[in-house]
């Protein structure tokens, strides 16, 4: 399978920024800090479970 | 009267705190920040300053040097002061459990503010985080934090004026370690946060392929031991590598922006870093300079972007104060804040979205 990182992190940049631009970079900048840089993913990105079990967990948290 | 600042060098606790006292009489404070150098016994100076400002929310750590309007000091106690026009409400917690989820903390603040975290507007709030300087727990704390709220936090870690033996952050009238005080504030006029840093990139990228998080080593970079890699990006034997990590760190470059990773030692073939490195991090080579020019820049847009400052807490890494001090700048540094009411402290790392190093971190309000 592929793109399920991708598909993740717009939908934890979108649920947090809320279309505010600024705080769009902020998230994705924490993204980066933590190791998951958004640019390095795609829609044909492998889906490496470790990223997707950190990504689950920032999603868990935004509920 | 809205934001005061206090200053002394005066050699005990008692007397310190009495000066303090006296050059903020007349303010009606609803909150007071400090900062004290670690020759002030930890307990002592704690409970003094909470004594001092019955009625304010009081809060602090201990120092690897102090910084206050116009001067860099060492061997003092600086305090900044606001009164109900400034700050319109503050809640401090103490986190004495680095280990523990920050969630807890972030439910007491909730409750005091009537708001979710996760729904608190980042321009209408901001938070305070100083942590134990040694305590290496300082990613673990405001990776957590970001992950909860968009309220920025931006802070320091405690210093004990390099003996790296003990540092402490104070609140509640009660002196901490391996623990975190976090001060959620509610100003009353505009505020910024300002991050600075004086590098610019050398174009060469290491590329962590192996990493240790925990002891925030770095195994190897681009299939190779670390130090034989970090020395060759920079021309020189590996034994000549210690000498440049002050002038050449490493930086996470993201969006032209660099979130400075500063080597601490080599250990074998590996890199001690003092933040963080994760496996996969593309990290470029940095060369350091002006610091001056630099964050007067930085406070000029703050200036341009608030329309004025009226008040300054600055968090500033003791490697930018050591190459300040190297290159006899110390008080040519001091000066950028001379008319700006400025505290602040040479700290063992900088809080602002992540953990960084060889910046300052600073928060501004007008």
């Amino acid at each position: 399978m592929a793109g399920k990182i991708r598909e993740m992190i717009d939908s934890i940049i979108s649920q947090r920024a809320q279309n505010n631009p600024m705080l769009a970079g902020v998230i994705k900048t924490k993204l980066v800090l933590k190791g998951i840089d958004p640019n390095k993913f795609n829609r044909h990105s492998d889906d490496d479970p470790v990223i997707i079990a950190k990504l689950e967990t920032l999603l868990k948290d935004i509920r | 009267m809205g934001i005061r600042i206090a200053s002394s060098t005066k050699g005990t606790v008692e007397e310190a705190v009495h000066e303090i006292r006296g050059q903020l009489e007349g303010l009606d404070a609803t909150m007071v920040a400090y900062f004290a150098s670690s020759v002030h016994p930890p307990g002592s100076i704690s409970m003094a300053m909470e004594d001092a400002f019955a009625g304010a929310t009081v809060f602090g750590c201990s120092t690897a040097g102090e910084i206050v309007s116009g001067r860099m000091l060492t061997g003092s106690v600086v305090a900044m002061a606001f009164d109900k026009g400034t700050i319109r409400d503050v809640k401090v917690e103490v986190l004495q459990d680095l280990e523990h989820d920050s969630f807890e903390t972030f439910k007491a603040f909730e409750r005091h503010f009537g708001e979710k975290m996760s729904r608190m507007n980042p321009e209408k709030y901001v938070g305070i985080m100083l942590i134990d300087g040694l305590s290496r727990k300082e990613e673990l704390l405001i990776d957590r934090m970001g992950d909860l709220t968009n309220v920025h936090f931006i802070g320091g870690s405690a210093g004990d004026d390099l003996k790296f033996a003990a540092t402490s952050v104070y609140a509640n009238g009660g002196s901490y370690r391996n623990a975190a005080v976090l001060a959620l504030i509610e100003p009353a006029v505009p505020f910024a946060c300002i991050k600075t840093q004086s590098f610019r990139s050398l174009g060469k990228t290491l590329m962590v392929t192996r990493a240790n998080e925990a002891t925030r080593e770095v195994l190897e970079f681009n299939g190779r031991p670390a130090a034989a890699a970090y020395a060759d990006a920079l021309g020189v034997p590996v034994s000549e590598a210690p000498k440049r990590f002050m002038h050449n760190p490493v930086g996470l470059v993201i969006d032209g922006e660099p979130y400075v990773r500063s080597p601490q030692q080599i250990n074998g073939t590996a890199m001690v870093f003092y933040c963080s490195v994760t496996k996969g991090m593309e990290l470029t080579l940095l060369e350091s300079t002006d610091i001056i020019a630099d964050t007067a820049q930085a406070l000029g847009r703050a200036r341009n972007d608030l329309g004025g400052l009226s008040g300054l807490i600055n968090f500033n890494c003791i490697l930018r104060t050591m190459e300040l001090d190297s290159r006899h700048q110390c008080a040519t540094y001091g000066s950028l804040f001379a008319e700006v009411p400025t505290i602040g402290f040479s700290t063992y790392g900088e809080q602002f979205i992540g953990h960084i190093n060889q910046t300052a971190t600073m928060l501004a309000f007008r």
